[in-house]
């Protein structure tokens, strides 16, 4: 019952924060609901008792992505959004046409099938036991899960050198203007 | 409801536990607040006594002058009386919110410390951190990561460039001070192998010869200089060099709000002196005295050894804010490329060496002793 | 008692507070506000010229910060079960972080890190 009543609140209010995040007219508050969204969700995670991964939402996501959204924003120096109606575009439409079927086709499969409420082996019991939430984790990633935990060191390396390329590549391009500018 | 039906409410676990809990926050935050006035305090009468002035010593209540102890309090009036200007094209709402972020980031990770040892409480264990985790410090590492944004929100919102730079350094600054911050401390869950705070000093126990700065000195280094920059403080508070930013990210806020600035520097300077303390220094554990001894010396009363080991956690913690103050009347500031290439191309190398060489020690060393 | 309970108390006072702070400067206090007061202040002469647009460089830093704080991450979990992982378990992370000194060492090389 309470677990209902937890799931509820953060749920609602992570809808209303995705709904601001769409709709409010300046970026940057967006993105402070990008984090009210992002928080909710770790408590989401934390009344699940997924309590590493609650952590870790907020440190990674909250904390240090959104950070970067902020950084873009401010770097592009974006004004509010100037338009006086919201214009939708046809790609639009059809976006959100898409979601509504898929939330639909979801919720069929859901009254059709049983698949809620089946738990696996790893209950919250069986993790407190076996040593904590955090501790199950890196067991089960570092043993079950080894390659996927090494291709995530290689995929760092690709997102590292991605973002050098790029960003060294509009540097140079500054530096050339800067050159022009000065003849 | 009568009167008996109403203490057995309150008597059982949940509500124990509940109001228990509800108090130790209230405690903490008190305390929280109680830092601010007596770091300026102490922010003035230093220096002053480093450079033979007097320092503020005047404001006091009747003939009892207090060292100038009261001028924090008449400043705390002061600032809350002041009037609110806010600058011309400045976001407004995101102007009255950024303090906010500030505040309750540094209050919520001053909650994760853990003040004392567990104590009963009619019968149920509590634990003296008002907010225990299963992630341990891994909730501090994710709230504090949230103070960013009181920086980003408040030099982004005034509408003035001294503001925005200011704010965009700090924040760049916090950010990368953040990654050896957290590399400082693997270390020491190698070698306690707990996240738990309250774990990693009961294991430290009360001599100092087992305590985190002795095993893992080089941490402690990275940690005491992450520390400073985490903070803005000097000798890395570039991003309020007044001589080309004025204040930096708060230059445009005044009154109150900026009262909430100060209150969560400080918050945050105290937060991570406490976790120097309980991580390197044995937290609340009273030096050469283990808990067990302290606890039947005072005949059992673990009240008082709560009390005893939160008074050492404080003196430990004082300490460190005592070094605050120490170093930015010593060290002249950084440049702005030496700070971050300090953290990016020294610290973080070296957190990585520190972190590979104490696994092989405590591997061996844990291998030796199997055989 | 749910762990979490504490948490969401020091969320709702600490968001009072900082409030409360905030709402204090706005409620209590003179408001004599006048068009030379509410200038955004720049040493006492007229504002010139529009907001400076930022560096890239803060870009990179934001985008590395998180790269390395992902590193951290998976480092922490492993701190914590590196007592049962054995040998194995530090052959597994030093591959990882080799690797990832790779890329460390690429960043350094471009001079990515280099402000100047």
């Amino acid at each position: 019952m309470t677990q209902e009543l937890v799931f509820l609140a953060f749920a609602s209010l992570i809808a209303i924060c995705s709904m601001m995040v769409i709709l409010s007219r300046n970026a940057v508050v967006s993105a402070i609901f990008l984090v009210g969204d992002l928080f909710c969700l770790a408590g989401l995670y934390a009344s699940m008792e997924a309590h590493f991964v609650a952590a870790i939402q907020v440190l990674v996501y909250a904390g240090a992505i959104v950070v970067l959204f902020m950084f873009v924003i401010m770097l592009l120096n974006l004004g509010p959004d100037q338009r006086k109606h919201l214009e939708v575009s046809a790609p639009e439409i059809g976006v959100l046409g898409l979601t509504i079927v898929g939330f639909l086709v979801i919720g069929g499969l859901l009254l059709l099938g049983q698949p809620t409420g089946v738990t696996g082996p790893l209950t919250a019991e069986a993790i407190d036991n076996a040593g904590g939430n955090t501790y199950t984790v890196g067991m089960v990633l570092f043993t079950k899960y080894l390659w996927p935990f090494e291709l995530a060191s290689m995929l760092i390396l690709l997102a590292i050198i991605a973002a050098i390329v790029i960003a060294k590549k509009e540097h140079i391009k500054d530096g050339d203007k800067r050159r022009l500018a000065h003849g | 409801m009568g009167l008996t039906e109403l203490i057995e409410v309150l008597s059982s676990d949940t509500a124990i536990q509940v109001i228990a809990s509800i108090v130790k926050i209230l405690i903490v935050l008190v305390l929280c607040l109680q830092v601010p006035p007596l770091m300026v305090w102490a922010e003035r009468r230093a220096p002053a006594m480093m450079q033979r002035r007097k320092g503020p010593n005047r404001v006091g209540l009747f003939k009892f002058r207090l060292y100038g102890l009261l001028q924090s309090a008449a400043d705390a009036v002061k600032l809350i009386f002041k009037e609110e200007v806010v600058p011309r094209g400045a976001n407004k709402a995101v102007y009255h919110i950024a303090p906010i972020f500030g505040v309750f980031t540094a209050m919520m990770v001053a909650c994760a410390i853990p003040y004392g040892n567990d104590i009963s409480v009619f019968g149920q264990k509590v634990s003296l951190s008002p907010i225990h985790l299963d992630v341990g410090f891994l909730f501090i590492f994710a709230i504090s990561s949230l103070a960013v944004y009181a920086v980003t929100l408040a030099g982004w919102a005034s509408n003035n460039k001294y503001s925005l730079l200011g704010s965009l350094r700090a924040s760049a600054q916090m950010i990368s001070y953040e990654i050896p911050l957290g590399m400082s401390l693997i270390p020491l869950v190698v070698i306690f192998g707990t996240l738990d705070l309250n774990k990693m000093v009961l294991a430290q126990s009360a001599y100092p010869w087992s305590w985190g700065v002795v095993k893992a000195p080089i941490s402690f280094l990275l940690f005491l200089v992450c520390m400073f920059a985490e903070t803005n403080r000097a000798p890395f508070d570039l991003a309020e060099g007044e001589s080309e930013l004025v204040a930096g990210f708060h230059t445009e806020f005044n009154s109150a709000k900026f009262a909430a600035f100060f209150l969560s520097e400080y918050v945050a300077m105290f937060v991570l002196s406490c976790l120097a303390a309980t991580v390197f220094f044995g937290g609340w554990q009273t030096p050469f005295i283990p808990y067990e001894t302290l606890l039947s010396l005072l005949g059992g009363m673990e009240w008082l050894a709560a009390l005893a080991g939160f008074v050492c956690l404080i003196v430990k913690a004082a300490f460190f804010m005592w070094v605050y103050v120490w170093v930015r009347w010593t060290l002249p500031r950084f440049r702005y490329d030496q700070l971050m290439s300090l953290g990016w191309k020294f610290m973080l190398p070296v957190g990585l060496v520190n972190l590979l060489v104490t696994t092989l020690v405590v591997a061996f060393i844990e291998n030796a002793g199997r055989h | 008692m749910n762990p979490y309970l504490p948490v969401l108390i020091v969320l709702l006072l600490g968001v009072g507070l900082g409030g409360i702070l905030s709402g204090l400067a706005h409620f209590v206090g003179p408001r004599k506000p006048n068009r030379i007061k509410e200038e955004p202040f720049e040493c006492g002469v007229p504002a010139v010229g529009e907001k400076d647009k930022m560096s890239v460089k803060f870009y990179l830093t934001a985008i590395l910060f998180i790269l390395f704080d992902i590193e951290t991450v998976f480092l922490y979990l492993w701190a914590m079960t590196f007592r049962d992982l054995g040998w194995f378990g530090i052959a597994e992370i030093i591959v990882f972080l080799v690797v990832l000194f790779g890329g460390y060492i690429y960043v350094v090389k471009r001079g990515a890190l280099e402000w100047d």
